[in-house]
């Protein structure tokens, strides 16, 4: 009862064409990471750039917004990856679009550097996460080596992307203001 | 302010929970059921995006791959030439010995051979978006007679195997990864020696287990699908060189380090075999004569 209220309103407080730019930003990041991405590897290493947008998308929109970004996103990755457990990455981007966005509502700076920060943590705890449940849930295991490598190597890379993606996806969404102002 | 703060809480746990549920049905279903209909759907939405995206990219990556090789073009070209004409004259003699070979293994009762097998070619239009899954997304279906557990090959040998299919497109799990795993033979010794290929991600060779220590084995020799019954590999499909024998002589079992001759990290286009080889005397209809 209480959810489908927040929902609700949430579809109501953020308006469609809000919901059309988050939705086309989640599903073009994902088609970009598997095709043009997957070619401008660092050291082999494919970005998350999913998750810098989700880390965007919740940045400048909240925690709720943030959450359920971080869920059909996760979703997403999960549905595109052939033989993984589906639900890894929708909980854990769900976590992360939350805590990105509460911590959203602490920070005043406008530097692009916070942004860089807020995607180097989101993608430590996000890749680190994702390995530690998929070994519970039984994947094959390269090595500890291996993942280290990649974890350093993607929040890294993610941090690379930042500058370049933080603002697209800002712009976008700010585009699309609702007309009713929320005072957070 | 708490009341939103609240409803945040609310819709954060709602959405955990939601994904815990889903984590449970597909790790419960192990590779099956709803969810891996969502996978085959989800797939075939994002299939034309990937197709126009790497019909975009790819020549401008051509492009600048051939600027940085044009110097050694002329004289690579009379190289080819010259290996041409030589291959033209022993591809004239083959059909013949091809005939031959498959109305004998007929007789015989044995599997089809993989050179002789009918095979679509296909395009690689994506990669899964994980640094922990080897493999890729190709740009032919069902509706081209792809099915899964069919192999997959370039020229240079083994790619791996179809393990997800949708109307038109389709999942191959590359040899490379680590749940992937064929059958295999060391050929080049005295006899052949049998083992199992398994995968260790891009940047190691693949790993050739269950090879006693008495067997012996040595660098540079051949590695090649080898017959194992319920097996989905045809047998006699190039693999790799064996690259490095591990473990004294003697030992309970060898590590052997096997190079792959495919060129994972580039591929474009491969080459789906239709058909299991699977005799259909030997082995009926097969698993998916149903389909």
């Amino acid at each position: 009862m209480a959810t489908g209220e927040a929902r609700g309103n949430l579809l109501a407080e953020i308006g469609l064409a809000r919901i059309g730019v988050i939705a086309a930003s989640v599903v073009l990041a994902l088609a970009l990471q598997s095709t043009l991405l997957v070619k401008l590897t660092l050291l082999g290493v494919i970005p998350q750039l999913e998750l810098v947008v989700i880390v965007a998308i919740a940045f400048t929109d909240g925690p709720r917004v943030g959450a359920v970004a971080g869920f059909f996103g996760g979703l997403l990755v999960d549905l595109m990856i052939p033989q993984s457990t589906v639900g890894i990455s929708a909980l854990v981007f769900t976590l992360v679009g939350y805590a990105v966005g509460t911590f959203r509502q602490y920070t005043t700076a406008d530097s692009i550097w916070t942004p860089v920060l807020v995607v180097a943590l989101s993608s430590c705890v996000a890749e680190g996460g994702y390995a530690i449940l998929s070994v519970i849930l039984g994947q094959p295991w390269v090595s500890i080596d291996y993942t280290l490598k990649i974890i350093a190597l993607v929040v890294l890379y993610n941090c690379l992307l930042t500058p370049l993606v933080y603002p697209v996806v800002r712009k976008a969404l700010l585009r699309v203001r609702p007309e009713r102002v929320y005072r957070w | 302010m708490y009341r939103r703060s609240a409803r945040g809480r609310v819709l954060l746990l709602a959405l955990v929970a939601l994904s815990i549920v889903l984590i449970t049905l597909d790790f419960r279903s192990g590779g099956g059921g709803p969810l891996a209909d969502a996978k085959d759907i989800s797939s075939a939405v994002i299939a034309p995006i990937q197709r126009g995206i790497t019909a975009v990219t790819r020549p401008i990556g051509d492009f600048f791959s051939s600027i940085g090789q044009l110097a050694g073009l002329r004289s690579e070209n009379a190289r080819l030439k010259a290996e041409l004409q030589q291959a033209r004259a022993q591809l004239n003699q083959m059909p013949g010995i091809v005939a031959d070979n498959e109305r004998m293994k007929q007789m015989l009762g044995l599997r089809r051979s993989w050179n002789t097998m009918p095979t679509v070619d296909a395009q690689v239009i994506g990669v899964p978006p994980d640094n922990y899954k080897w493999a890729v997304f190709i740009d032919k279906g069902r509706a081209d007679g792809i099915r899964e557990d069919q192999a997959v090959i370039d020229p240079e040998g083994l790619v791996g195997k179809v393990v997800q299919v949708g109307p038109h497109q389709a999942t191959v799990l590359l040899l490379i990864d680590p749940q992937a795993a064929a059958a295999a033979k060391v050929i080049g010794g005295p006899h052949p020696v049998s083992g199992l290929i398994q995968g260790n991600g891009a940047s190691e060779d693949l790993s050739l287990t269950g090879v006693s220590g008495n067997e012996s084995v040595s660098v540079g020799e051949k590695v090649v699908t080898d017959f194992y019954n319920g097996g989905i590999y045809p047998p006699g499909i190039p693999i790799g060189t064996v690259a490095g024998v591990g473990g004294p002589p003697g030992a309970l079992e060898r590590t052997i380090r096997v190079q792959p001759f495919v060129d994972f990290s580039s591929l474009d286009y491969v080459q789906v075999l239709l058909d299991t080889g699977r005799n259909p005397l030997l082995y009926g209809k097969g698993r998916h004569g149903h389909r």
